[in-house]
């Protein structure tokens, strides 16, 4: 006598681990992306993006899929990578007695993946957090939910960032073009 | 800026492509090589743990008073003992202190575990042993009559005997005298005819006092013989003849007197005094009201209860303070985090 099967439910299936190799196949090109939107520098995001992944490759045994995408866990410790960055190099300034941060510099062309000229200088001329969320939702396309984990701030402060940036983006478009 | 116009710059961003140089692809792709991976870590899955934990403390904190409160206690079992045959009536607390302190207390315990035993002298010291028991009788009459036999038999004697017996109500007041050496067997006699209602046990250690007076009489005896040498002196003059005659008179009479004393509290000692208060009904008996076993149970269970909630409570008054203070300092840190994250991601 056939019995009948029982369906296992998601909760209780295993969720599949991924190789780390097939991770970085995958998923280097985002996170060099979303690194090169948040430092406006190619060389700097290089470096950056090898040390991400030598840090997720030492805390590989800690990704569990079922909180998040291997993209997601990805993107967090870029975040922190960058951060950790810029807190040194604002050290690093302070230490020096240099405070020309916010000095505008040309970006290198075709920083940001050959865009419109205008574009990429309206993109250079944002703020760091603004290019974040453009990275995070329009370049990486995640969802809102997800690009607020990321960012450790509301879905609603998400939207809201993204649209003033975008809104900032096209009104520094407007300006180029305009002039 | 329009919808369309939004989407046009998104559509631009999404085509876009920054993909990682070969160099940096080749980089990364040498680390797996090169990084050893960190050791697996064990991680406490503390969610599932506070599932199981906490209900188990309340468990625990819960089942602990109900099972200890029903087992019968040491505190019990100990006033059982030290009362008696006197768990109707007053316990040991009502012994004098002097007798406390004096007495030994594990013979003392050790004899209390009898049935209305009196306390134990001390062999080799003089002490003045005073028991006053109250009994609650039935025959008035007879009883008297047999405590007076007993204590005929003891090789005691009555020293004074109050008898008064009326319809509703009789009571007869006996002050015995009986040997020191059998007044804890008297004691246990005298307790048999009734029930105990109260009783005093009261020793007091006069070894002392007697070791001193015997060497004052010593000391005297000395000064007698010496006196009565220099009185055999032929040579003395009359007026020293006199003045040692009346000195020798008056030690002898100082002696005299320490003899009396000393004979007095010798006899004292050498008999206990019993003072038995008979009575046919229990005016004085003041039973304390004694919980059956469910009620002690239940009145030891909501004891250990309300000291686990004093220590909860406890630890709460002390530890919340830490906890705010702690709570105070990780959104003080976060929130500076944060400041310091919003600073640098404001840069350009």
């Amino acid at each position: 006598m056939n019995m009948p099967r029982r369906r296992i439910s998601p909760v209780h299936a295993v969720a599949e681990v991924p190789s780390f190799a097939s991770v970085v196949e995958r998923h280097l090109d985002d996170v060099h992306g979303y690194l090169v939107y948040l430092t406006r520098d190619r060389g700097i995001a290089e470096d950056l993006t090898a040390e991400t992944f030598e840090k997720a490759l030492r805390l590989w045994r800690r990704f569990d899929p079922r909180r998040g995408s291997a993209r997601t866990w990805l993107c967090q410790l870029a975040r922190t990578t960058a951060l950790d960055h810029f807190r040194a190099e604002e050290r690093r300034r302070r230490r020096e007695g240099v405070y020309a941060r916010d000095e505008y510099v040309d970006p290198e062309e075709g920083l940001f993946g050959g865009l419109s000229p205008e574009l990429e200088r309206a993109l250079a001329a944002l703020s760091v957090g603004e290019r974040e969320v453009i990275a995070l939702r329009v370049l990486l396309d995640l969802d809102g939910e997800t690009a607020a984990r990321v960012l450790g701030i509301s879905v609603t402060a998400c939207s809201t960032r993204l649209s003033r940036a975008l809104k900032k983006l096209e009104e520094r478009m407007s300006a180029d073009v305009a002039a | 800026m329009s919808q369309p116009e939004y989407e046009a710059i998104v559509n631009e961003i999404r085509s876009a492509r920054i993909p990682a140089s070969p160099e940096l692809r080749a980089r990364v792709r040498a680390l797996e090589a090169a990084v050893p991976p960190a050791p697996p870590r064990r991680e406490l899955p503390w969610r599932r743990l506070s599932l199981v934990l906490v209900p188990a403390c309340v468990d625990v904190g819960v089942a602990a008073p109900l099972t200890v409160g029903p087992a019968p206690s040491g505190k019990k079992g100990s006033a059982v003992a030290e009362g008696g045959a006197f768990t109707a009536a007053r316990p040991t607390e009502t012994l004098a202190p002097a007798f406390q302190a004096q007495s030994d207390s594990a013979r003392a315990h050790k004899s209390a575990g009898k049935s209305g035993a009196g306390l134990p002298t001390t062999p080799g010291r003089a002490q003045i042993y005073e028991a006053q028991l109250t009994l609650k009788v039935n025959d008035l009459s007879t009883t008297t009559k047999r405590a007076l036999r007993l204590t005929g038999s003891f090789g005691g004697y009555v020293r004074s005997v109050e008898y008064g017996s009326g319809r509703e109500r009789g009571t007869a007041y006996l002050v015995l005298r009986v040997p020191i050496g059998s007044v804890q067997e008297a004691i246990v006699r005298f307790s048999g005819l009734g029930t105990i209602l109260d009783q005093h046990v009261s020793i007091q250690d006069v070894q002392q006092q007697l070791d001193k007076r015997f060497r004052q009489m010593q000391s005297l005896r000395d000064t007698i013989a010496k006196l009565q040498a220099q009185l055999e002196n032929p040579n003395l003059s009359s007026t020293d003849r006199a003045k040692l005659v009346a000195e020798l008179v008056a030690a002898r009479r100082q002696l005299d007197v320490l003899k009396v004393a000393q004979t007095r509290q010798q006899r004292q000692v050498s008999y206990a005094t019993v003072s038995l208060d008979l009575r046919t009904q229990a005016k004085a008996a003041v039973v304390p009201h004694e919980a059956g076993r469910i009620g002690r149970a239940l009145h030891r269970s909501g004891s250990i209860l309300l000291d686990e909630l004093k220590v909860v409570l406890y630890v709460l008054i002390v530890g919340a303070p830490l906890l705010a203070l702690a709570a105070l300092g990780m959104g003080a840190a976060r929130i500076s985090r944060r400041r310091v994250e919003a600073r640098l991601l404001s840069g350009r």
